[in-house]
């Protein structure tokens, strides 16, 4: 399974296994990992599943959607280049590895 | 291609039989089939979880144009966001949204947990009261109707315009031809409203400021508000008081609700995915599309079943239980897709204050007999009266 690395906004690293076909959201609904909240549950309708994706991973991960893009416009501090919602991020094998930091506030 | 025998059923869906209890019929459709052609109504019903999924995902073929299950609504409905396709769409639920994000909410936040608050406080006190009246209604007509910034004459009718809104998208039946004139006085209300009727510095307020800085056009002012009050209101209600049905009818449930309020997120949900405000929508189905090996002809209208969904034992387990430590976020109670519900972070703001602050003072209630509010669309009680109330 692939590892992904979620930064916390307490600073804290985790680093989980996050199976193939499900959400980076999901991966850390999943694990019990603080700051994404998903209050829509995966619908791409509420913004607060938002992470600043590493630098590093930015260009190898799918392009936005109109719906994550109209929606990262409602986000908390979104980065033009680094944010994504998480809930619009489908695992697949090629993503082991990818870092994501989560941020203070969702809303 | 493999198109079999069409699954059909001869149950009219929007029969006062069916909506007294519709999910046992629901259960016989969806054995039936993911898709049942209903012959009476004139539609093709999406019946399972994951059938009703990717039909909302794939918005051009389930073309909004025909939500509704009336051509006079369908008509009266054209231009605004629920109605419309892509690429239109995504402008008009833009404006629609940014007031209702959770990031644009968080100022309300504090204002609307105070006034849920007083409200159960004072209900408290009481010691009986009728839930739908006194809480499930009293609450979101407060919270929305200052949002909005209504006041006056409108605000009295803004409860019977609400719950009219969705009777109309029936099909035209005694409910809908009854309740046309109803729905027509909030149109029309809507289409005369000014500025200076709604109070400053509300959304409304606002609204047409918008208008004037030439960010929207002056007629999409009322249809903006149309949509606040006609979307915004019956749903929320009718959620917070079956929310408060399903506490009472599941006192166990309750019980560890009381114990640990902090379950209301996950129990607000699992109302959500067990009884959702609204059990169905329409869809235009525009090019003949093949749906586990049924084929729906293009023209077809389909009715997308989300109450049905919720139940389906393919994806939740044990799905007519209430257990309110599921937390079934993936419910299709809000719909999916480009049309998910704009408004579903004010309702949450607004149910979960309200719930909380019941779960936070409120040990453990007794109800009499609750009433049954038949509408073509929702699906909530007209009355729940309180009989009794132990408090922390």
């Amino acid at each position: 399974m692939p590892h992904i690395t979620y930064r916390d906004p307490n600073g804290r690293t985790h680093v989980v296994e996050v199976a193939v076909g499900l959400t980076v959201m999901e991966g850390a609904r999943d694990n019990d990992i603080p700051g994404i909240l998903a209050d829509c549950g995966g619908a791409c309708a509420c913004s607060t599943c938002h992470v600043y994706v590493d630098p590093a991973w930015v260009e190898r991960l799918p392009p936005q959607g109109e719906m994550e893009a109209d929606m990262l416009e409602f986000a908390c501090e979104p980065d033009p280049v680094r944010s994504r919602l998480t809930c619009q991020l489908r695992v697949t094998a090629d993503m082991d590895g990818l870092v994501v930091t989560i941020p203070a506030e969702q809303a | 291609m493999t198109t079999t025998e069409i699954a059909t059923s001869s149950i009219d869906i929007f029969s006062d039989e069916v909506l007294q209890d519709p999910y046992p019929h629901y259960a016989a459709l969806r054995e039936e089939g993911a898709v049942v052609y209903l012959p009476r109504n004139d539609l093709w019903a999406l019946t399972r979880y994951r059938t009703i999924r990717d039909a909302l995902e794939n918005s051009s073929v389930f073309s909004s144009q025909r939500v509704a299950f009336n051509d006079d609504m369908n008509r009266a409905l054209a231009g605004t966001s629920l109605a419309t396709d892509a690429p239109d769409h995504r402008q008009l639920r833009k404006t629609l949204l940014a007031p209702l994000t959770p990031r644009a909410l968080k100022s309300i936040e504090d204002d609307i947990g105070s006034k849920a608050d007083r409200l159960v406080d004072d209900l408290v006190a009481r010691g009986s009261f009728d839930a739908i009246g006194d809480l499930a209604r009293a609450f979101p007509l407060q919270v929305v109707s200052d949002m909005i910034g209504v006041q006056g004459v409108a605000r009295e009718n803004i409860l019977r315009w609400g719950e009219a809104a969705f009777n109309v998208l029936g099909p035209m039946n005694q409910r809908s031809v009854e309740n046309f004139p109803v729905a027509g006085e909030l149109f029309q209300w809507c289409k005369t409203v000014r500025q200076e009727d709604l109070v400053e510095g509300s959304l409304g307020h606002g609204i047409f400021e918008s208008a004037k800085r030439g960010e929207i056009a002056p007629e999409s002012c009322g249809a903006i508000i149309h949509q606040y009050v006609a979307a915004g209101m019956d749903t929320t209600i009718t959620s917070i008081g079956n929310a408060i049905a399903h506490f009472a009818a599941f006192p166990d449930q309750y019980a560890r609700l009381a114990a640990d309020p902090s379950l209301v997120r996950s129990a607000f949900n699992e109302t959500l995915r067990y009884e959702p405000p609204v059990n169905l929508f329409g869809r235009h189905v525009k090019s003949d599309i093949e749906v586990e090996g049924t084929l729906i002809p293009a023209g077809a209208q389909a009715a997308v079943l989300f109450a049905a969904g919720n139940r389906d034992p393919r994806h939740y387990d044990d799905p007519d239980t209430y257990r309110i430590d599921r937390d079934p976020a993936d419910h299709l109670a809000f719909g999916y897709g480009i049309h998910t519900c704009a408004g579903q972070g004010l309702a949450r703001i607004e149910a979960l204050a309200i719930l909380s602050a019941c779960a936070r003072r409120v040990r453990s209630f007794r109800v009499g007999e609750g009433q049954r509010q038949i509408n073509n669309m929702t699906r909530g009680l007209s009355s729940l009266p309180v009989l009794e109330i132990r408090a922390k």
